[in-house]
């Protein structure tokens, strides 16, 4: 069973098509990276799966369950962080916690899913009006986490967060994975998808343009991310042979005292403490990044 | 409290909880309630209404008004007819309005609505949450106001009749709480606040000042084109009357008021100024009363007196009762129907 299936759905605002036939099957265990610029239709995807949104044609289910007919039973197992979200600015984060586990008749702790996303006791102690708003969509990422849902949908999750709260957020992903969660995730940042996603399926304009496994994709977009690096002495082969072997790395090449290292986005301290540690001397480093734009010119023919 | 005991004592609750449960999630309910008592809207709702309903037996305890021996006996009434009525009426709706126009459109337009529909409730479960939780926040209040306004009335000089008071309690709180009901779920029907609000006026509006030309209109209509005439046509009017939550309260109360075998009747009676001829007509043919013309000072005056016959049961006050109440469920489905075909 999938868990998630779009069938030739279709979304009209008035005159606007948001969705065009779109058809889309995420199984079940699967991290699902749903990429597309701002506008491209990935939270009116996201709406029709929780029913926010009623497709005009086509038809959606979750979990086996069609969205038209039994959302209330989807989101009993779902775990949602949607976007354009707001709290209740007068219960605190504990009580948003409380109030969702008794909504969802689970036995979470709400101490210790806070804890998981980073929010401390006394954060937890008072109303959320007064919360960050890194702060907040920890507290929304806590919320999706209780009874430990068989699905989880975040739209845009990394929105606010800082760099830590980001990798707290990849890091909740991986585990959730691992527990057998199937996780949809939505992002226009190519370097978070690629960092936690199996499969990845790309929208423009409303329609699905691809689906891929990652490893597909970062090998059409050869160069996601690179890290450039200047060596100061000439230890280069010590220093490629430590690049080499990190799983962070996918592909290395050496030019001189330079090297040019394609690797996960967040990969850069690791990648030069690596080096430094062979004994090389890093002079100098710089990283460019693959535009989501690339990205799209790659899979539709460099149109764009 | 931790989540743990929450649990345990809920576990504890039996039979009724989870068949309640079994139809709606009640949580909603539960966090509206929580979260609208911390509200500092709340705290305004509270004093105003307390003030204002404490008010007239207050300044009858500290001697701005003097009833006099024979007064006593029939102050309490005379202050609910000529104070309580029309400031009900007239207040209760408004503070109905504040309560509840921004209910759901404020968290749509915020987006905390998106948060609470991520949960396992359906569009219902948050619609009756609403509903219900602000009705209990407006009826908390209400009934603290009423409870002290009560214990002045002990305090005073004037007789103090529980049943009367009761009955007075009763129709206030099922007025409040239908107004609440209707207001809630204008808003869900609203996209914004601002629509919500206006609609919310425009009904409050036209039940108060509008809605009995509509009643009269509906009689002419049947009169003029369709030749319904006689007692047809006058029931038919005033059921229409009676249908409007403001005239069903304000006959309810003056039934209550007039104490006595005819109070029903002369209650609905009073609720006509049509001419002589046509009262005659209300009273014997919708009524079951027994009509006489009294001569006075300013003119005829027709009374509708007791018969032999009683009054229909569909204008018998439990009747009216029921028509009142029954808005908080129209108005309820009436809101669902729209509020679940959107798009959020």
């Amino acid at each position: 069973m999938a868990a998630i299936e779009l069938d030739g759905v279709t979304k009209r605002f008035g005159d606007v098509t948001a969705l065009e036939e779109v058809d889309l099957t995420v199984e079940e265990g699967e991290v699902f990276g749903f990429l597309g610029p701002n506008g491209a239709g990935k939270s009116t995807t996201i709406n029709i799966l929780l029913d926010f949104v009623r497709p005009t044609a086509g038809s959606a289910s979750v979990l086996g369950v069609d969205t038209r007919e039994e959302s209330k039973a989807i989101r009993d197992r779902t775990g949602v962080l949607p976007e354009g979200y707001d709290v209740y600015e007068r219960l605190t984060g504990r009580e948003h916690l409380q109030f969702v586990v008794e909504a969802k008749d689970a036995d979470d702790d709400p101490m210790d899913l806070l804890e998981r996303v980073g929010l401390d006791a006394e954060a937890a102690a008072r109303p959320a009006g007064g919360y960050s708003k890194g702060m907040t969509q920890r507290l929304v990422l806590a919320m999706a986490l209780v009874d430990q849902p068989d699905l989880l949908i975040l739209d845009e999750p990394s929105t606010g967060l800082d760099p830590n709260g980001a990798r707290m957020m990849r890091e909740l992903v991986r585990e959730e994975s691992e527990r057998g969660a199937t996780v949809f995730f939505s992002s226009h940042i190519l370097g978070q998808v690629e960092a936690v996603c199996d499969t990845v399926g790309i929208l423009q304009d409303g329609r699905l343009i691809a689906k891929d496994s990652v490893d597909e994709l970062r090998d059409r977009t050869e160069g996601g991310t690179t890290l450039h690096v200047t060596l100061a002495d000439s230890a280069t082969d010590a220093a490629l042979e430590a690049v080499t072997g990190l799983d962070v790395v996918s592909s290395v090449s050496a030019d001189g005292d330079s090297l040019a290292i394609n690797c996960e986005s967040d990969a850069k301290m690791t990648i030069l403490n690596a080096i430094e540690d062979a004994g090389a001397e890093v002079a100098d480093f710089e990283t460019t990044e693959a535009s989501l734009e690339d990205l799209f010119a790659t899979y539709t023919g460099g149109d764009r | 409290m931790s989540g743990r005991d929450d649990r345990n004592m809920r576990s504890d609750m039996s039979g009724v909880d989870a068949a309640l449960r079994d139809q709606f999630d009640w949580y909603p309910v539960a966090k509206e309630f929580k979260d609208a008592i911390r509200s500092r809207g709340f705290l305004v709702l509270s004093v105003l209404f307390t003030v204002f309903f404490m008010l007239p037996p207050a300044s009858v305890v500290f001697g701005f008004f003097d009833f006099g021996p024979q007064g006593q006996d029939i102050g309490m009434q005379f202050l609910i007819s000529s104070v309580y009525l029309n400031m009900v009426t007239l207040l209760v709706p408004v503070v109905a309005l504040f309560v509840g126009y921004a209910a759901i459109t404020k968290e749509r337009t915020s987006g905390s609505l998106k948060l609470l529909l991520s949960l396992p409730f359906s569009r219902r479960d948050v619609l009756v949450g609403k509903v219900v939780g602000r009705c209990v926040v407006a009826g908390v209040t209400l009934g603290f106001a009423l409870a002290l306004t009560a214990l002045f009335f002990v305090a005073s000089e004037l007789t103090f009749k529980g049943d009367l008071f009761g009955l007075f309690v009763l129709y206030t709180m099922a007025f409040t709480v239908v107004f609440v009901a209707i207001v809630v779920s204008i808003s869900g029907a609203f996209s914004t606040s601002f629509r919500s609000a206006i609609a919310s006026f425009f009904v409050y509006f036209y039940f108060t000042f509008g809605w009995n030309s509509l009643a009269n209109g509906i009689g002419d209509l049947l009169a003029d084109y369709l030749g319904v005439t006689g007692s047809l046509r006058w029931n038919v009017v005033l059921l229409v009357k009676l249908v409007n939550p403001n005239q069903a309260y304000k006959t309810l109360t003056n039934s209550m008021l007039a104490e006595g075998s005819n109070a029903m009747r002369s209650s609905r009676f009073g609720m006509f100024s049509q001419n002589s001829t046509q009262m005659q007509e209300i009273c014997t043919g919708v009524l079951n009363g027994n009509a006489t013309v009294q001569r006075g000072l300013f003119g005829n005056t027709t009374v509708c007196g007791e018969s032999a016959r009683s009054i229909p049961f569909y204008v018998s006050d439990p009747a009216v009762f029921v028509y009142m109440v029954a808005w908080i469920g129209v108005a309820a489905a009436l809101a669902y129907y729209t509020f679940n075909i959107v798009d959020l």
